[in-house]
This record gives structure tokens, C-alpha cells and sequence, in this order.
């Protein structure tokens, strides 16, 4: 229809859809039956099946840490062989990695929270994402296998050329990779479009949560990067069955190149790993401090500098491969500067609890640890960033506590932080408060005592790796085992009082922390379609200071194209149509 | 005007969770653009192995680059290209709802991709024959160069990783017919075409490189 | 529908006649010998030409999204990055000096 106003406003009627309290039907009972959850297409049930996977690998190669750390009581061999060990660290760091750490946020939390943080009723490709479920799983299934035929001992690094000459199964082992790559991938397809095309009407890229932000900037870093792992597990693999020799020197080729190839991938694989946290992380500070989130844009934009930049900085994984002095000097100080938006974000979530109204539940506790540890190891990075300190330093266990100082009191923290933050969405139940924060004391002890005597001992030569070492670094290494068992008490007591939830919690509220975001805006547990109704954006999602009507509004006459038959109890007028 | 918003004419394709035709055909082909990003990651690695060994091998691969016979190497360029013209013009039937047209132009262009395996295959049997075979298993003695198997191996990768690719563009091809034949698409909804052709471009431009970078090496 | 580029049949033949032409170059610059690096520049020069071509005319970036051409640039310059800083390595290593 022809107006006179400008070409493309379109008016929409919109009201408040405040959101009902105990629904009777929401997405984990809209169907029923083990075949609906095998063959669903509901991002929330896709996130769910996730979250059950990945507890499981984070438990499996958390049994392998703690058998590593049990044989490394004594110097001398405790009850495990030589080789045996080289394959549990191997497994550690593999299923650590690639079936827990990569997919944790971006696939468990971010698949269940995406859409629903967006207004949309799903992610763009909703079949694609159960695809990339089960992509998962066989990639997983060839792991397992792998493990169970042979083993692999050549490191989750997978360096040549002990890897393309090794007897263990790494031919098995680097196809369960590639497969899994697969699944990485479409699910930073997935994120892309979705974010890209299905924003609710009003939600503007300034207005998105920077949960969003960072799950975006992960996507893209997924989209880049997974590609040249897969071609260099594929490399990997022809060498092994053809004798390719493109990484063997007497056939002309470069020990080295794998390293590059492999370190392409899995440095900016680690931005994969802790993006996300961080977008985690500001949506808990600012809930938690009831206050708007400070530096909107230099969070936000930091997220996509530190995917560029963590693509610059591979080569300070090969300071003493024997890559040229040229390349090692632009590495180190590219290196350098990728710990600057990071440090930004850090300032920025400071300057938002500042003056705000702290409220300390347990996603806040989580935050708050996540803050020191992850500071802690973000520092050490740039220590071992530097050139000649990381010729002393590099394979020692200065570089294993830096690592675990970032993915688990980085990442593990934010995702635990997550979880404890989006659980009421989730499953309508809170969790026992007192017992979550005595859990987050034992982890936080925990973790302190494996990891810090670790910076000590590998700044005076324990090497990483190694399974017999000199007495003088016994009581370091029993101290760090301790630590390691009381961080499992606290992991147990995570499940034990989860599990106690799900079965006899008590029933939380659609919004019981009070935020503005929207996903709380929608009941508990989410409805089946997330809303019943087209959201409408108008606030920023960190703006406490408006009312919290605000931030439940809808299009006035909209089904969200559901329930048709039914009548919509409409107060006012109709909408106009698209001119 | 009524509250049903139109709901009883919405398209069999459209998905309940988009708004419209349009947003899905921009969010499909935004997707495939993505996947398309990885592809040339993908065979990024592969074309960067190529220059850290040509840069350290450059009179190899000229030596080498004359086992390869550029006529055929020619034609199968002609042919890819001729394929990628004919898939633009399949979705272009689709676009005016000329489904016959669209299946005709899906047969050429599938002809054409299978041309191109079976010259392909034909080099590399060619090549068994005399002995070269990738890695370890290089016999030919035909190469005064003691690093020869290098520049096979890589030959072998790229053209092998680029086969498959046809293969399964093929396989796309043929199930775009089936769908085709059974009134799935029109000039409403074609989107599986339009995404299967911007993947099977993309198999054209990589061999548009692989081309002068294995053949034409003087 | 809008956003939907229907290219004439004839201009598609013309960009098909474009690529055929461009191939008999890259082959017919194959025979004359320049210095090394421009043979090089040159084969590398002209398939880009023929790749720019088909992804603006073929697969219609020319009149699609802005965003999807910048994903496409994007993965380029990424490209670029993986084979530049690995050559920075390979191209610049010394053998090892004794010691003093």
C-alpha cells in the first residue's frame, strides 16, 4: 500500500507477553519417546544431547588426568608402563580437546542459547545441526575406536615424524578428527546465517548480547580454521599409507610444515576454546551486577580482533622447531599483541561490577574465579610469548600449568559459570545454592593446588611429557596430584547436586536472576517454538535501568506462526502489513 | 486484514521458522557461501604445500611438469569450464520455471563432469603404467631428479582431493534430477540448485589454478 | 521475487566464450618463456582473472549481498596469511651457524 511516509518503515502493533510461570508443556515434553530425541531438530534438545556427550568426555579424559597424576607420585615408574603412559596423555590432551573444550560452549550451550538469545524460533539450518550432531558421534565412535585398537602415543600434537612412523593407530585416530572437524564447521555455518538472517524485528547488531558477539566471532574462526586441520590430518594420513614424504626429510620434505599446518588450525583452536567463555562471561557480570555492561563495543569488537589476530600468531608453538629466526621474532611479537583485546575485555568487565549492585550466586562466583585464573594464565602466555624466555621454558610444565591455567580456569570455569547461569532455562529447576558455591571453593582450591606448584617446577626444567623425573621435583608433583583429587571431589559434587536437581528440584521461575536479556524473557523450560509469540527488540540487553516491561514485548496479532486455530487475545487494533 | 496472516497459502517449502521465501533463499545461499569458505581453506593447505616446495625445488618441478600431457590438461579445462556453463544455464531454467530445461542442462553438465573423471582417469593409469605412483611407491626412472616423487605426490593430492570433489558434485547433480523429475523445484523454489551450482563453480575455479600450476610449469 | 539475478542466456554464452578465450591464453602464454618470477605472475595473473570472472558472472556476486562477496574476499586474505607467514619460515631459514 502507498504512503507518503519513508519507502521501508514498517509498523508493527506490539504488547507485553509476560511470560508464564510452571508451563505445562515445554520443549523437553512437547515430544515424546527416545526416537523424538534421536531424530529431533529443536536446537534445544540438539544443545542438550551435546552437554550429555560432552560431560562424558570431559569425564573420561578427567579419569585419564587423574591417572597420569597418580603415576607421577613417585620419580621412578608408580604402576603404569612407559608406553601406556605416552598414550593416556595422548588421550588426555585429544579428548580434552577435540571432544570436550571445542565443542563445549559452542555446541552445548551456544546451540540451546543462540536462538533463543536472537528471537528465532531455531538456528537457520536446523537439520544441518542434527547432521552436525551426528558427525560428532562417528567422529567420536572412530576415537573410541582408535583408542581400543592400538592407542596412539605420539601426543595430541601428532608431530611428525614419530607420527608418520609410529605403530599406534593414528591412521584411526586422525580420521575421527577429521570427521569431527566436520561437525565444527557446520556449526559455525550455522551461527553465521542465523545471526546474520534471523534476528527478531529490532534487534540491531548494537542491541545483540555479547554472548552473541563472541559466539559469532568463534563461528568465524570455526569457518577459517577447522579447513587446514582437516588437510593436515588428511596429509598425515597419506603419509603414513602412501609414503607421500611431504613431511619427511630424506624424501625432500619438512618435518616442520606439519608443524605449521597443524598450529594454523590449533592456535586460532584455542580462541575456538575461550571466545565463547567470554561471551559467557558478560552476560553473567552484567545479570550479576545489574548493571549495563561497560565498553559495549570494545567487548564486542575485541572478540573479532582476537579471531584476526590469533590467525598471525601460530609459530610461537615452534619457537625451537627450528623455524627460521626471522618467522620466530614476527611470531613473538604478533604474540604479544593478541593479549591486547584480551586484556581489554578484562578491563571492561572490571569497570562493570563497579558500582553496580553485586548479587554473588554461584554464576557470579564462577565469573569471579574465572577472572583471577584465567588473568593468571593469560599473563603466562605472553611470558612464554617472549622469544628467549620460551627457548628455556618451551615443553616444560611451565607451558602445561599456562595451558590449564587458560582452558580450565579459563574455559572449564566460564562453561561451569554457563551451565550454572542457563540451568533454570534449561530444565525449569534451580540446583541446591549452598552446595554449588561450596563445589566452586573445593574447584577453585583444587585447581590451584595441581597447576601452580606446575609454573614453579617447569621454570626449573621438569619437562612436559615425561613420565620419570629427578627427586628434586617429587614434592611439587605430590602436592600438584593432591590438588588434582580434591578438584575431582569438586567436579563429583557438581554432578551430585546437577543430578539432584533434575530429579527433585525445586522449580525456578522464568527469570530468576532477574535479567533483561531475552532469553529470559520466555518461560522455564523454554517453550517448544522459544517463544510463543515474535519478540520485539527496543533496549539494549544489559539496560537495567528500564523497566522490565520493556523487554517483553511481541507483535501484537502474531501466533509466531503456531497454534493457528487458536484465538490470540489481542487488546489492541491490528498490525499493517508490509507496504 | 486478518489474523491469520496469510498462513493457509504459505508455500510447502518455506520452514516455520522463516519469515518469508526470500529470507530462506538468502539464508541457504549465505550458508553455502560459508561452506564454501572452508573449501578454499581446504585445498588452501594443499596449494601451500605446493609453493614451500616449489620455492625449494623449482627445477623439479619443471622437470616434472613434463610428464604431464597439457592437450588433455587443456581439454579437461574446456570441459569444466563448458560444465560450469551449462549448470549457470540449468539454474537459469529454473529461474523461468522451465523444468525440462533444467533437467537437460543438469544431464550436460553431469556428461561433461564425467568426461572430465574419465580423462583423468586415463592420466593416471597412463602414469601407473610407467611407474608413477605416489610416495613410496614411485618407481620411474624417467626423471633425472632424486626428489621427483615429491612433486607426484603433491600432483596426486590435489587432483585426487579435486576428483572426489567431482564425484560428489555428480552425486548432487543426479539427485538434483531425481528431485527435478518429481516437480520439486520451480521458479519459486529452486534453492537446492542455486547452492549445488555455486559449489560446483567453485570445483571449477580450483581447477582454474591447478590447471597452469601443475601443467603449464615451462 | 527480489534478489533474484536472472543473467540472458546470451550473456551467459558470452561469459563461457570469455573463459574458453582465457584458457587459450593461459596456454599460449605457457609457450612464451618469461623470467622467472614473472611466468609465475603471468599464469597466476591470468587464472585469477578467469576465477574472478566465474565467481562474479557464474555464481552471481556481482549482483548478490555485499556479505557474501566479503566472505569470499575474507577467505582469500586468509589464504594469503597461511602461505605468507609459512613462507616467512621456509623461505628465510640459515643453516646453523657453528659455535663461537
Amino acid at each position: 500500500m502507498a504512503t507518503t511516509d519513508a519507502p521501508n518503515i514498517k509498523r508493527l502493533q506490539v504488547r507485553r507477553f509476560k511470560p508464564e510461570e510452571s508451563p505445562k508443556e515445554h520443549y523437553l515434553n512437547a515430544e515424546k519417546g527416545l526416537w523424538s530425541w534421536l531424530s529431533t531438530v529443536d536446537h534445544k534438545r540438539i544443545g542438550l544431547m551435546y552437554f550429555g556427550s560432552i560431560a562424558f568426555f570431559f569425564l573420561f579424559g578427567g579419569i585419564l588426568a587423574l591417572v597420569l597424576r597418580t603415576e607421577l607420585l613417585t620419580p621412578t615408574q608408580s604402576f603404569i608402563e612407559a608406553e601406556t603412559y605416552n598414550q593416556i596423555f595422548t588421550l588426555h590432551g585429544a579428548i580434552m580437546i577435540f571432544f570436550f573444550l571445542v565443542p563445549s560452549v559452542p555446541a552445548a550451550l551456544g546451540n540451546f542459547i543462540l536462538p533463543l538469545q536472537l528471537g528465532a524460533k531455531d538456528v537457520a539450518f536446523p537439520r544441518l545441526n542434527l547432521a552436525s550432531f551426528y558427525i560428532y558421534t562417528i567422529g567420536a565412535i572412530f576415537t573410541l575406536i582408535a583408542i581400543f585398537t592400538g592407542g596412539i602415543d605420539t601426543g595430541w600434537t601428532f608431530y611428525t615424524p614419530y607420527s608418520a612412523e609410529t605403530s599406534s593407530n593414528v591412521i584411526m585416530m586422525t580420521l575421527g578428527i577429521f570427521i569431527l572437524g566436520f561437525s565444527s564447521i557446520l556449526t559455525g555455518v550455522n551461527f553465521i546465517v542465523t545471526i546474520h538472517k534471523m534476528r527478531a524485528p529490532g534487534l540491531t547488531w548494537n542491541k545483540l548480547p555479547l554472548n552473541i558477539w563472541a559466539l559469532y566471532a568463534t563461528s568465524i574462526i570455526q569457518v577459517l580454521a577447522t579447513p587446514v586441520l582437516a588437510i593436515t590430518v588428511l596429509l598425515l594420513a597419506m603419509e603414513r599409507m602412501l609414503g607421500i614424504g611431504i613431511f619427511d626429510p630424506a624424501l625432500g620434505g619438512d618435518p616442520v610444515l606439519y608443524q605449521h599446518f597443524f598450529w594454523f588450525y590449533s592456535h586460532p583452536a584455542v580462541y575456538i576454546m575461550i571466545v565463547p567463555g567470554f561471551g559467557v562471561i558478560s552476560e553473567v557480570i552484567s545479570t550479576f551486577s545489574r548493571k549495563t555492561i561497560f565498553g559495549y563495543w570494545a567487548i564486542a569488537l575485541s572478540s573479532l580482533a582476537i579471531a584476526f589476530i590469533g590467525f598471525l600468531v601460530w609459530g610461537h608453538h615452534m619457537f625451537t622447531a627450528g623455524q627460521s629466526s626471522l618467522a620466530s621474532m614476527v611470531f613473538s611479537f604478533l604474540t604479544f599483541l593478541v593479549g591486547i583485546p584480551t586484556g581489554i575485555k578484562i578491563f571492561n568487565w572490571l569497570a562493570t561490577m563497579y558500582k553496580g549492585s553485586i548479587d554473588m550466586k554461584t554464576p557470579m562466583l564462577y565469573a569471579m574465579v574465572f577472572l583471577f585464573l584465567f588473568t593468571i594464565g593469560g599473563f603466562t602466555g605472553i611470558m612464554l610469548g617472549a622469544l628467549v624466555v620460551d627457548i628455556h621454558l618451551h615443553d616444560t610444565y611451565y607451558v602445561v600449568a599456562h595451558f590449564h591455567y587458560v582452558m580450565m580456569g579459563g574455559m572449564v570455569m566460564a562453561f561451569l559459570a554457563g551451565i550454572h547461569y542457563w540451568w533454570p532455562k534449561m530444565f525449569g529447576k534451580m540446583y541446591n545454592e549452598f552446595w554449588a558455591k561450596i563445589a566452586c571453593g573445593i574447584i577453585f582450591i583444587g585447581f590451584n593446588m595441581t597447576f601452580l606448584p606446575q609454573f614453579i617446577m617447569g621454570a626449573q626444567g621438569m619437562p612436559r611429557r615425561y613420565y620419570n623425573y629427578i627427586d628434586q621435583f617429587q614434592p611439587f608433583h605430590q602436592f600438584s596430584t593432591m590438588g588434582s583429587y580434591v578438584l575431582g571431589v569438586g567436579f563429583l559434587i557438581i554432578a551430585a547436586y546437577m543430578i539432584h536437581s533434575l530429579l527433585r528440584g525445586k522449580e525456578a521461575g522464568s527469570n530468576p536472576w532477574g535479567s533483561r536479556a531475552l532469553e529470559w524473557q520466555t518461560s522455564s523450560p523454554a517453550p517448544h517454538h522459544n517463544f510463543e509469540h515474535t519478540p520485539v527488540i527496543i533496549n539494549g540487553p544489559y539496560d537495567y535501568h528500564k523497566p522490565m516491561s520493556e523487554f517483553q514485548l511481541g507483535i501484537a496479532h502474531s501466533h509466531n506462526g503456531h497454534h493457528e486455530g487458536e484465538k490470540v487475545d489481542v487488546e489492541t487494533g491490528t498490525a499493517q502489513e508490509k507496504a | 486484514m486478518s489474523d491469520t496472516s496469510g498462513v493457509q497459502d504459505k508455500p510447502k517449502h518455506l520452514k516455520h521458522y522463516f519469515v518469508d521465501s526470500d529470507q530462506q533463499f538468502e539464508a541457504s545461499k549465505m550458508g553455502m557461501w560459508v561452506f564454501l569458505v572452508t573449501e578454499i581453506l581446504f585445498f588452501g593447505g594443499l596449494f601451500a604445500a605446493y609453493i614451500v616446495y616449489r620455492s625449494w625445488y623449482p627445477e623439479l618441478y619443471i622437470q616434472a611438469s613434463t610428464e604431464l600431457d597439457t592437450f588433455w590438461g587443456t581439454v579437461n579445462t574446456a570441459v569444466l569450464i563448458g560444465s560450469s556453463l551449462t549448470v549457470a544455464m540449468a539454474i537459469r531454467s529454473a529461474q523461468l520455471n522451465q523444468i525440462k530445461g533444467l533437467i537437460t542442462n543438469l544431464w550436460i553438465t553431469i556428461s561433461l563432469a564425467f568426461v572430465f573423471m574419465v580423462i583423468k582417469f586415463f592420466e593416471y593409469t597412463h602414469k601407473f603404467d610407467k611407474g608413477i605412483l605416489p610416495g613410496e611407491y614411485y618407481t620411474y626412472e624417467g626423471l633425472a631428479h632424486e626428489k621427483a616423487n615429491i612433486f607426484f605426490s603433491i600432483y596426486y593430492m590435489m587432483t585426487g582431493l579435486h576428483g572426489i570433489h567431482v564425484i560428489i558434485g555428480i552425486g548432487l547433480m543426479l539427485f538434483l534430477v531425481y528431485k527435478a523429475k518429481k516437480g520439486v523445484f520451480s521458479s519459486e523454489y529452486y534453492t537446492p540448485v542455486e547452492i549445488t551450482g555455486l559449489y560446483w563453480h567453485l570445483v571449477d575455479v580450483i581447477w582454474i589454478f591447478l590447471f597452469p600450476l601443475l601443467y603449464l610449469i615451462d | 521475487m527480489s534478489g533474484h539475478h536472472i543473467s540472458s542466456a546470451k550473456f551467459l554464452w558470452g561469459i563461457g566464450s570469455a573463459l574458453f578465450f582465457l584458457t587459450f591464453i593461459t596456454v599460449a602464454a605457457s609457450w612464451v618463456h618469461f623470467p622467472s618470477p614473472w611466468n609465475i605472475v603471468v599464469a597466476i595473473g591470468i587464472a585469477s582473472v578467469k576465477a574472478l570472472i566465474v565467481v562474479a558472472f557464474f555464481m552471481n556476486l556481482w549482483w548478490d549481498s555485499k556479505f557474501n562477496s566479503m566472505l569470499f574476499v575474507m577467505s582469500l586474505i586468509f589464504f594469503l596469511l597461511l602461505i605468507g607467514i609459512t613462507l616467512l619460515d621456509t623461505l628465510f631459514r640459515v643453516d646453523p651457524v657453528p659455535s663461537f
